[in-house]
């Protein structure tokens, strides 16, 4: 008996632990229902006008973006296809293209694409990301002799159709706000690019490419700054100043996603998750032809710049998942070859730091081309 | 004997009781108003049940410029909810204390792009949080610091 008198005391004890619990929770639940969007209860908004911090020390830091920006991209995977277009190559004044055809036709360039950009820090008070790329450019080529697709005697163009050319590269993204208006933004980059295979080169021909913007975020729909960037867009290595500036308007429906002069696109929203673009942006980088036996010693590197016009159309495809498509006119703006002496690099200055003459100076005319790609969008 | 044995039994759910207790004295420490870095809004979280949810109370920009009415979630996918106004939205949803100064198992809602993000909350010192939006795993997702606000009794 006084042991059923025992387990009475004990379950008496543990329903009046378990009571008392749900007292405490009882007295913090509201009458607001949990399932619907908005609270129901007539607040008084007003209340919230007037506040302070409650750590006197707290700062606000401007963010890194303005209303209506397109998503920035975690990761992408997409293709990039250029149309025919003809190849005309200067005379060599050695062996490279002696005796051979100087023309060719390029009936297709194309190639996967792959970026990531993850953050690594992202904080009030700095964000930090790291970023991969890989780019690929494949050659359908013929000489003008032959009017076979891959019947190449021309040394440079046999390299281009056998071995292509790649990009690849790490990337490292720094935003440091000073206050709430103002900005300073690092972008830094080393990317190995030529004719190499999965056997990659020596890391000494690495380029190194890096941007500083000090910038200004007046209000919540413009930004903008100006700075300074060592570049290959150009083809070859250039220091200039650069622009940046991105603005939304009131209506949200057109805006400007400007870094000058590496790209600049009016934006037009139709809705958060579509999105059209027109606009050009220039692409380069410096390719060292380093498969080739016969040119690999040569320190050889083409200068390859294009100025791509386009209409890029943007759009959800499910949730964070985005397609992004894009149609254009591919300007050739540059495809020379440089011979490095020594593998030193040469800075030209547009002219103005050196006058030294490209040992190819190549056209290219010009084709339409289109690039799709899914990409994964950031929070 | 019997009377150690009670004695134990009623401990052992006492410290169960209080550890409940502590755990939501920890837990509502949540509760308050905060303001993201973006200073666009002030957030109030609350408490409903166990979970903890935090609904938009003030907005740097409470009117649509175009619409010259109240600014409403004119970008939820879902059509129904568009003409809600943001002024009482509920963005951030579902919460449970984990302890160790971290909520999860929760959502924040973008107005920007009327998109979802799991979340995970964890307050770094008494009037800082860490908040994290993400996309399937943590790796992929961004981190924004909120901080405590003082309402000015009127």
């Amino acid at each position: 008996m006084k042991l059923f008198n025992l387990h009475k005391q004990a379950a008496i004890a543990a329903c009046f632990a378990f009571t008392l619990t749900n007292i405490v929770k009882a007295q913090t639940d509201t009458t607001t229902s949990p399932g619907t969007e908005t609270t129901s209860e007539d607040e008084d908004f007003s209340m919230y006008d007037d506040v302070g911090f409650a750590d006197q020390g707290a700062k606000r830091y401007c963010s890194p973006k303005i209303e209506g920006l397109s998503p920035a991209k975690l990761i992408s995977l997409g293709f990039d296809f250029q149309g025919p277009y003809q190849m005309n190559l200067d005379t060599f004044n050695n062996d490279l293209n002696q005796g051979f055809p100087e023309n060719g036709k390029s009936t297709i360039t194309s190639g996967a694409r792959f970026a990531c950009n993850i953050p690594v820090i992202s904080k009030t008070s700095v964000v930090w990301q790291l970023g991969a790329n890989y780019w690929e450019s494949g050659y359908k080529i013929m000489d003008k002799g032959p009017l076979a697709v891959g019947y190449v005697e021309n040394p440079m163009l046999k390299s281009l159709y056998s071995n292509g050319l790649r990009t690849m590269g790490i990337n490292t993204t720094l935003f440091k706000p000073l206050n709430d208006k103002r900005f300073l933004l690092f972008q830094g980059s080393a990317d190995m690019s030529g004719d190499y295979n999965w056997k990659l080169m020596p890391a000494r021909y690495m380029k190194y490419s890096a941007a500083l913007i000090y910038g200004k975020r007046p209000s919540e729909r413009k930004q903008w700054g100006v700075g300074l960037a060592r570049t290959y867009r150009a083809g070859e290595l250039n220091y200039i100043p650069i622009i940046f500036y991105n603005s939304t308007d009131a209506s949200n429906k057109w805006g400007s996603e400007i870094l000058f002069p590496a790209r600049a696109h009016v934006r037009r929203t139709i809705n958060s998750r579509n999105m059209l673009f027109a606009g050009y942006e220039l692409e380069g980088q410096s390719y060292r032809l380093y498969r080739m036996e016969s040119i690999r010693n040569q320190d050889l590197e083409i200068r390859r710049a294009e100025i791509r016009l386009r209409a890029v159309y943007e759009f959800s495809l499910k949730d964070f998942i985005w397609m992004s498509i894009q149609a254009g006119y591919r300007i050739n703006y540059r495809y020379d070859v440089d011979r490095l002496s020594n593998g030193n690099e040469i800075y030209r200055a547009f002219g103005l730091a050196s006058d030294e003459p490209y040992i190819m100076q190549n056209t290219l005319t010009n084709p339409f081309y289109f690039n799709v790609s899914v990409n994964l969008v950031s929070p | 004997m019997k009377k150690i044995l009670f004695i134990a039994f009623a401990a052992f759910f006492g410290t169960i009781l209080s550890s409940f207790v502590n755990q939501d004295a920890a837990g509502d420490r949540l509760i308050g108003v905060w303001e993201p870095s973006n200073g666009r809004a002030r957030v109030k979280v609350e408490k409903i049940g166990a979970k903890y949810y935090g609904k938009i109370v003030w907005l740097k920009e409470p009117v649509d410029p175009v619409t010259k009415q109240a600014k409403t979630d004119k970008n939820n996918p879902d059509p129904n909810l568009q003409n809600v106004p943001l002024k009482g939205y509920r963005m951030l949803k579902d919460f449970v204390y984990s302890g160790k100064d971290e909520w999860n198992e929760g959502t924040i809602y973008d107005p920007l792009n009327g998109s979802t993000y799991s979340c995970t909350i964890k307050m770094t010192d008494k009037n800082t949080l860490e908040i994290r939006g993400y996309i399937g795993v943590s790796a992929l997702g961004r981190t924004d610091i909120w901080k405590r606000l003082e309402v000015k009794k009127k």
